[in-house]
């Protein structure tokens, strides 16, 4: 045998070397960079996260897994766990294909934009009659004026026009080289940077901010931990327009930092207060669970069944029934009344006015009675050795503010990025790269021009700018 | 109250007889092939097409000229009863101002084109949007006083470039029905259709590009006007609510369409199906949001 596998030689035909060694190495971070800063990917990831994002839409979010059970059953819910429809903007996978999606955008500005760069600081003014014969708009024209002189006044209009000129002469011809609108094509480079920049703000605000929620007593202070800084709700209210609606609700907040009294703002919805970079935002409201403002009660003598009184009574203010030894003072609320049978408590099972009970202090001649009545079921608490029985005819809760709290500390990234981008898509829509060239060729005393110019977007308004140019420049000399 | 709805009614039979105008124009600037005893082809245009179409222009700047006094009447209206005066604070005020935008937009493009065939196809959009405005229901119409969440400056400024936005794209996918229309009579060899008072088929593709290289910046500078917004109203420039996460999709829709405009492949017919599907995806995000899905934003 004259070729043993052992002996086989040492270089090989390309076709004969196993697959993974023919794969060109070196040359795969080009090609990684070039399908990351491809326009196909980027579109297929605008489309992805179009997709993506309308799940997040038709499936309501954050909602209790009871709500998901009824509206789409127990095994549809199952799969909306596994895949987390519930909560689709935070899942890895939407994260990950916008994540992509800021590399693809940064890998096209580090492959394309240098190229830019360069071409805005040269320009090829000297170009032959050929090359602007090529062009899409070009055009000959005859003069009969010196080419110097047509030069010159080339450049005028040109430049009159907006135009950055430059000029080189060579022996039997003069070059002219217009160019304008080159920030439009740095437009594109400049949003893609920019939705990185709002990108890395939104992380960072996630990651290192806060979002909370409470609830304002009026008459409280409240001490925010995060900001090392106390808030007094001071008052709140609410304003209505004439027929009736809800026009603003209002609470007035004192920020006492270390014993110190800082300042008094009132804030509303759209007017926040903004203390140690944490803002607080007017967000909601409330009827307060164990507390009311006004109570209405409605006094029945035993027996006769006559109405001998009917009185509004405050929150604590002891009140004198007139004509009858009878006071009265509110001392008690629950809005969902809970008995607690072995610590005698009355509580609120929750917030919401589901069972509403009063507690009224009652003095009646040299009688004290603390009885509970309830909203809902007027008649059947019965005091025995009362003359009187008494109705909750109804009441005025008091209301808490609402108060959302966050910290932002990516926010300023964020607007930065949106300022940038916008300008950037602007620049993009707006500008368009116009590039001329003439070649005024030497013919005696006369000129023969070769006219042509080209431009990146905006074609038809090109060639109409294009056709006015020419008609001033036919009219030189 | 009244004044303001009398005058929004107005605007829509002027829009009415303006879509109707263009449409004649249309049909009226078809080409007809006569053919002389020589076996010779005359071609030849009816003579009405010219003056219909200058009527046609005319009732449109009659119709937004309506439209303007309409909305400046709401304005005031609302001024009076409420103490804002933003004429786009609830859906109907809103369709009424897009179909303000489209109609402005396109008389700034038939006043710089020149191209009348057009008003056919945009004129017509603006016209559908104010007639769906007019439908809705008349306690949709009046003018309310502004909920808690509403009542801020920010009003002015960020509902009007997101509306603006709307009517640009609605230009783009009236031109993408137009050249599709075009382009199908041309591959038919029709050349005494409708679509020969039509410009050129690269003519169309270009302006609807612009339209919508006018409508992406707009977007995106009405949904970051509402992220600000959010952050002084809700304390947080984004929630994901349905209405931010369909006008981010829409930005994202046209965002491909831009991109792949740079594409081979990508031009003419499958631009303007593309300007067609995302105007459809603009509605959805207007109207469709507002009364299908909930959210902080079902402002209706």
């Amino acid at each position: 045998m004259a070729n043993s596998i052992a002996e086989e030689p040492l270089s090989k035909k390309s076709s004969e070397l196993p697959g993974w060694s023919r794969f060109n190495w070196a040359g795969l971070p080009g090609k990684v960079v070039d399908t990351l800063s491809s326009l196909r990917l980027a579109i297929s990831l605008f489309i992805a996260l179009a997709i993506l994002s309308t799940i997040g839409t038709i499936i309501q979010q954050g909602e209790t897994p009871e709500f998901y059970i009824k509206e789409y059953g127990e095994p549809m819910y199952g799969w909306f766990q596994t895949f987390g429809f519930t909560d689709v903007y935070a899942q890895t996978w939407f994260r990950a294909v916008l994540g992509l999606l800021i590399v693809n955008s940064l890998t096209c500005f580090y492959k394309r934009f240098p190229g830019i760069w360069r071409s805005m600081r040269q320009s090829n003014i000297a170009v032959p009659p050929t090359f602007i014969e090529g062009l899409k708009q070009h055009v000959e024209v005859p003069l009969k004026s010196d080419s110097g002189k047509v030069a010159e006044e080339m450049i005028d209009i040109l430049g009159g026009r907006g135009y950055r000129v430059s000029a080189s002469r060579a022996k039997d011809n003069i070059s002219v080289f217009a160019t304008k609108g080159i920030m439009g094509r740095v437009g594109a480079h400049v949003a893609h940077v920019s939705a990185a920049i709002i990108v890395l703000g939104g992380l960072i605000g996630s990651v290192a901010g806060f979002r909370d929620f409470g609830i304002g007593l009026p008459g409280e202070t409240y001490y925010i931990p995060q900001g090392d800084f106390s808030l007094k709700v001071e008052k709140f209210w609410m304003d209505y327009y004439e027929n009736g609606a809800i026009k603003s609700y209002n609470s007035t907040l004192t920020v006492v930092d270390k014993g110190q009294e800082k300042f008094t703002k009132t804030i509303s919805v759209n007017d926040p207060l903004v203390y140690n970079d944490i803002w607080l935002y007017q967000s909601s409201y409330g009827d307060h669970w164990d507390k009311v403002d006004k109570a209405r009660v409605m006094i029945t003598e035993k027996g006769s069944e006559n109405v001998v009184g009917d009185v509004m009574l405050d929150w604590g203010e002891p009140l004198r029934v007139p004509d009858i030894d009878l006071g009265l003072r509110v001392t008690g609320f629950a809005a969902d009344f809970a008995f607690d049978s072995e610590t005698k408590q009355v509580s609120s099972k929750t917030s919401e006015h589901k069972n509403p009970a009063v507690q009224i202090t009652i003095t009646e001649v040299d009688k004290t009675f603390n009885p509970w009545f309830f909203v809902d079921f007027p008649g059947i608490i019965d005091i025995p050795d009362s003359s009187y029985a008494f109705e909750i005819v109804g009441y005025l809760p008091s209301k808490y503010t609402g108060l959302q709290m966050g910290h932002n500390p990516g926010i300023t990234i964020v607007w930065t990025g949106c300022l940038l981008i916008v300008v950037g898509m602007s620049l993009s829509s707006f500008v368009f790269h116009r590039r001329l060239w003439v070649n005024i060729q030497k013919d005696g005393d006369n000129s023969k021009l070769y006219i042509g110019g080209n431009t990146h977007k905006g074609q038809i308004d090109f060639s109409r700018e294009f056709a006015t140019l020419t008609d001033r420049i036919r009219h030189i000399g | 109250m009244f004044t303001s709805l009398f005058l929004f009614d107005l605007t829509f039979w002027l829009y009415l007889a303006a879509v109707g105008l263009y449409i004649g124009y249309v049909a009226l600037g078809r080409t007809r092939v006569q053919v002389a005893g020589a076996g010779t082809g005359n071609i030849s245009t009816s003579d009405y097409s010219a003056p219909v179409g200058q009527l046609a222009t005319m009732i449109t700047f009659v119709g937004v000229f309506v439209n303007t006094l309409a909305l400046g009447t709401r304005a005031y209206e609302r001024y009076q009863l409420t103490g804002t005066f933003a004429p786009w604070s609830n859906q109907f005020e809103a369709m009424a101002f897009v179909a303000w935008s489209i109609i402005v937009g396109y008389l700034i493009l038939e006043f710089k084109y020149g191209i009348k065939a057009i008003g056919a196809f945009v004129v017509s959009i603006g016209f559908i949007a104010m007639g769906a405005a007019s439908l809705l229901p008349y306690r949709y119409q009046t003018a309310e006083p502004l909920v808690p969440a509403l009542n801020s400056y920010w009003i002015y400024i960020h509902v009007s470039v997101t509306l603006t936005s709307y009517a640009a794209f609605a230009m783009a996918g009236g031109l993408g029905v137009m050249y599709l229309l075009k382009e199908r009579a041309e591959l038919n060899g029709n050349t005494s259709s409708l679509t020969s008072a039509f410009p050129s088929l690269e003519t169309i593709d270009e302006l609807g590009y612009k339209a919508i290289t006018i409508g992406f910046p707009l977007l995106a500078f009405g949904i970051i006007l509402g992220a600000m917004w959010a952050n002084y109203a809700w304390g947080g420039y984004w929630s994901w609510d349905p209405k931010e996460t369909w006008s981010l999709i829409v930005w994202l829709i046209y965002g491909a369409y831009i991109h792949a405009r740079m594409t081979r492949g990508w031009g003419g017919h499958r631009a303007a199906i593309y300007a067609i599907f995302g105007f459809l995806m603009v509605i959805f995000c207007f109207w469709g949001v507002n009364f299908l899905l909930s959210g902080l934003h079902a402002y209706a």
